[in-house]
């Protein structure tokens, strides 16, 4: 290889703690040529921040870093990173909402490095800040850089955080998932951004991420980290095509993906990681794998297979074999049941500001379910996608009437359900919630928590309640041993799981998973979707499955619903929907979506620009501002009716049905 | 900006507004006879009937309170019943003097405080920010009373060094003899709310030192010192501000309490003796001033919090 731009070998990183050194990193190396881009991957817990941080030399003060070598450029960066950083290596960080400081302006924000480091006088370093706004595809940047933050939309905002990180135009860009806390369509524009810039700067990257389809997109190169080790190492298509790690095997059959269908449940890795504080001499992966043998629990070092890096000794034996998966299949569902769920017309405003003076003012309104109807039967999960912003959280409230309607009837089980239902309907219909970290008590143990509705519902008390929480616990594939334990001594999955059991004490008919997985590792989230699946199966609860991640909902959901701005656009059977005739708003979502191995898939994109909440027209399509293949005045003047394109598959849009029907396929590569 | 200030000032006329009604009500909706309470228990009812005429008690309460209110709005307190001069005069003099000791104690409370703050939060762990925690706590666990009988003791009584009681007006004992009779009383308000302040200040401060915006500014390469004071900072003082706010009703308390053991001639001593003697034009007007300083303390706050924090001042979209 030529000289590398960042050369690590050898790093070792660790934190004092009071449960002992916790060992994050363990002896890693990796090697980034210019202009290279190499992926990093691994679940929580795996080392990736450390390693972003050990770069930078910003590891807290009272962690242990230790490296053979740790270069970039030839100079070492232990002792240059201070003068490196901001200038030679720029960095995005995940959420660029807390990575931009709310009291400055944008363009001051991405000025600083210029001043720090290329002495610039203020005025011109901002001239210069508006010019990079501007090559990062900001519209009206001088604007932009005279706001604040929470002005900008989250695209927008992340842009401005790339702007900075490139302001001196460093040779190395430090990526910490970039994308993480965006939507899928603005993802898409972030990583065409990344990608031009590649090209165009010939800037080496380094993305860190949880994500095989973006690292497979933007990297040739892939690190896969576990519990501070590297595991496998080498060219990234080859490796996602045919990883020869167990982990890496496990992290790819744990992943639902869009492309897929719903053939079989997902393959969730057993366990969770090892104690750090302990690092095993053998291998650390070897608790979880499937593939243990003789051997494992001797030391391991990384061995050149099939051209590149794996920690495994079984590596060459292994082959192609692929992951266990669990034995169920779809065959094994029972047809649906009858019609549970009827709501027509749903519909919920809110109106923005507040205060007292203000009641005598008008106030904008965002109507953020719109007319809705929808409905579900027995054991069926209806999947509800969309960017986050067009009331997929509202409409799932509103079916639970934990919120007031506006208008709209909901029917349950044939009855009409009152705005203030009465305690049958709330038994029968619960909701699990995206971060089990805000929605399960902190002062209440596992056992009070499941308790609580068994006796609020009157369903079980005394000896029969306990017995009933084991059971719960139980169907959660968690132990007994669990009952006493707070939240803050499980990790994610396990609180997750609670969240489920809580929601499902009371035997309800009817559950709404808000983005009940998308806080969770993949490893884990296949598993809970896994549990989703057999409690559909096993006990006929029907779902409405909310969730921005497509792959997700197109593994579990029978029937999709494609929201947007408060409106249902398309809704029919799973297959039907991730095929063509599509709305236009569903095709941009699907082509916006990473998937593994399909690189070719790039050219046929249907690329959306702006987000959700840029206003559109009060009358004619919701769709109509942002759509890319708008017909004209009909759109902006009339809202397009519901139509039939096939049995149980309706879109409302203007186009011609013919002309929806020829759309590409958006998962797939077309030549 | 202009729109915030209006809808501020008009909830602040309505605040004060609402608190004539209850003041007036506390006084008057009471059981009991005003002019009873005024001439005492062995009163003649010929008095009282005199007494009660010549206040205009017998007519209905609302005209009362206009008489009054409609006074207040001209600058007319009515006149003390005791000292039988204007109340208006007796309870500005009071104020001012009581101003001169909080807007001191105040500007202390945020210098030292904030700068505690800022010191503890960015030596956490070290000795000295362990030793300014356990003095915070200890601060704010003491109540004042038990520091004004301390100071007096240890200050005025044994070591002779400042007078314990009293008031010099500057024009008489200069600035230094104005000043000896500040310091005790001023120093015993400080302490509670100097750590109250530093306490909420370091962790604020270590809010924001742990904001991921903190770390994207160090990954920009910025020196620490610009990280911390244009990037921490800014944004750490903004619930100290709202906090010191909140501490000025707590420092009115505290002045009721520090005037009435250091016999300092201020509004909190003068509604104490109102209160004993049962002055109510005193009293009313003495309560009206202390909501409206209050209300118009919190209100400057909110304006500066506004200033700091783009969020409020800069609405809208780009």
């Amino acid at each position: 290889m030529a000289e590398a731009l960042l050369d690590v070998a050898g790093l070792s990183v660790s934190y004092a703690t009071r449960r002992g050194l916790v060992h994050a990193l363990q002896d890693v190396s990796l090697a980034i040529p210019r202009g290279g881009a190499m992926g990093l991957v691994g679940e929580s817990g795996s080392g990736k921040s450390s390693m972003v941080l050990a770069l930078l030399g910003l590891l807290d003060k009272g962690a242990r870093l230790e490296a053979d070598r740790l270069d970039f450029a030839g100079e070492d960066l232990r002792q240059a990173c201070a003068r490196l950083r901001g200038s030679r290596i720029g960095t995005v960080f995940q959420d660029p909402a807390a990575a931009l400081n709310p009291a400055l302006r944008i363009g001051f924000q991405v000025a600083e490095p210029l001043v720090q480091h290329r002495r610039l006088p203020q005025p011109i370093a901002l001239a210069r800040a508006v010019e990079l706004l501007a090559e990062m595809g900001i519209p009206r940047p001088a604007e932009v850089a005279q706001a604040y933050p929470h002005q900008l939309s989250g695209g927008m905002k992340q842009r401005a955080v790339i702007a900075t990180a490139l302001a001196c135009e460093p040779e190395l860009l430090l990526l910490d998932e970039p994308t993480t806390a965006l939507d899928v369509t603005v993802e898409a524009q972030i990583l065409d951004l990344l990608e031009r810039l590649r090209r165009d700067r010939q800037v080496a990257l380094l993305l860190v991420s949880h994500n095989l389809g973006i690292v497979d997109r933007l990297c040739d190169r892939l690190t896969v980290l576990y519990a501070g080790r590297v595991v496998e190492q080498g060219d990234a298509a080859t490796m996602l095509r045919a990883p020869r790690h167990p982990y890496t095997r496990g992290l790819l059959a744990a992943l639902p993906r869009a492309d897929r269908g719903q053939l079989q449940r997902l393959a969730p890795i057993p366990g969770g990681l090892p104690d750090l504080t302990r690092p095993e001499s053998g291998c650390n992966f070897a608790a979880r794998c499937p593939f243990r043998a003789e051997g494992c629990d001797a030391p391991q070092a990384l061995r050149d297979v099939a051209g590149r890096a794996v920690r495994c000794h079984r590596a060459e034996e292994l082959g192609d074999t692929p992951w266990p998966r669990p034995g169920h299949t779809a065959a094994q569902r029972a047809p649906l049941g009858a019609m549970l769920l009827e709501a027509e017309g749903l519909a919920r405003r809110f109106r923005l500001g507040g205060g007292f003076l203000q009641m005598f003012r008008s106030r904008a309104e965002v109507r953020a379910v719109d007319g809705v109807s929808l409905s579900l039967r027995r054991g069926e999960v209806l999947g509800l996608v969309g960017e986050s912003g067009c009331g997929k959280t509202t409409l799932g409230r509103l079916l639970l009437r934990l919120i007031e309607a506006d208008a709209g009837t909901i029917r349950f089980d044939g009855q009409p359900v009152s705005p203030r239902p009465d305690a049958a309907f709330r038994r029968r219909a619960q909701i699990v919630f995206q971060n089990p970290d805000s929605s399960l008590n902190p002062r209440q143990t596992v056992e009070q928590a499941l308790l609580r509705p068994l006796v609020r519902f009157g369903l079980a008390s005394g000896a029969a309640a306990d017995r009933e929480v084991d059971r719960l616990l139980e169907r959660v594939r968690l132990s007994p041993a669990y009952r006493p334990r707070y939240p803050h001594q499980m990790s994610g999955g396990e609180k997750q799981r609670i969240g489920i059991a809580r929601a499902l004490a009371s035997r309800p008919d009817f559950l709404v998973c808000d983005e009940a997985v998308s806080a969770l590792d993949v490893s884990v989230q296949a598993a809970v979707l896994n549990l989703l699946a057999d409690l559909r199966d096993e006990l006929g609860v029907a779902f409405l499955f909310i969730s921005h991640d497509i792959g997700v909902v197109a593994h579990i959901a029978d029937r999709i619903a494609v929201m947007y701005r408060g409106v249902i656009v398309e809704e029919g059977p799973t297959q039907a929907v991730l095929a063509p005739p599509y709305h236009p708003y569903t095709q941009a979502l699907l082509s916006a979506v990473p998937l593994v191995g399909q690189s070719g898939r790039a050219t046929t994109r249907l690329r959306l620009v702006g987000d959700v909440s840029a206003t559109g027209p009060a009358s004619g399509c919701p769709f109509a501002h942002r759509c890319p293949v708008k017909i004209g005045a009909p759109c902006e003047r009339q809202a397009p009716a519901m139509r039939e394109v096939a049995v149980g598959h309706r879109i409302a849009c203007h186009l011609p049905i013919e002309e929806m029907a020829r759309a590409p396929h958006a998962l797939m590569a077309t030549e | 900006m202009g729109a915030f200030l209006l809808r501020r000032f008009a909830s602040l006329a309505f605040v004060l507004w609402a608190m004539t009604v209850l003041v007036f009500a506390i006084v008057h909706i009471l059981p009991g006879s005003v002019a009873h309470m005024i001439l005492g228990e062995y009163a003649t009812d010929a008095a009282i009937a005199a007494l009660e005429e010549r206040l205009g008690l017998n007519d209905p309460l609302y005209v009362q309170y206009w008489r009054w209110f409609s006074g207040i709005l001209a600058g007319d307190f009515g006149t003390s019943l005791t000292m039988d001069r204007p109340a208006g005069p007796l309870i500005f003099e009071a104020l001012g003097r009581s101003a001169v000791l909080a807007s001191i104690a105040i500007v202390l409370v945020a210098a030292i405080g904030i700068a505690l703050g800022i010191h503890s939060a960015t030596h956490v762990g070290t000795a000295s920010d362990r030793a300014l925690t356990l003095g915070q706590y200890f601060f704010i666990a003491v109540p004042e009373f038990f520091w004004c009988i301390l100071v007096i003791l240890f200050f005025a009584v044994w070591l002779g060094w400042l007078p314990a009681t009293g008031y010099t007006p500057l024009a008489e004992g200069g600035l230094l003899g104005w000043a000896k009779h500040l310091i005790l009383p001023v120093s015993t308000l400080v302490l509670g709310l100097i750590a109250h302040v530093s306490r909420l200040t370091r962790s604020s401060m270590l809010e924001a030192i742990e904001s991921r915006y903190v770390l994207a500014a160090r990954a920009k390469g910025l020196p620490e010192r610009t990280v911390l004071r244009r990037h921490a900072l800014p944004n750490a003082l903004l619930p100290a501000i709202t906090v010191i706010a909140v501490d000025i009703g707590i420092l009115i308390g505290g002045i009721v309490v520090v005037e009435s053991v250091f016999a300092y001639p201020g509004l909190g001593r003068m509604l104490v003796y109102a209160i004993e003697n049962q002055d109510l034009p005193l009293l009313m007007g003495g309560m009206i001033v202390v909501t409206a300083v209050y209300a118009l303390a919190n209100l400057a706050a909110d304006i500066l919090y506004a200033v700091l924090n783009p969020r409020i001042r800069v609405g809208g979209a780009v």
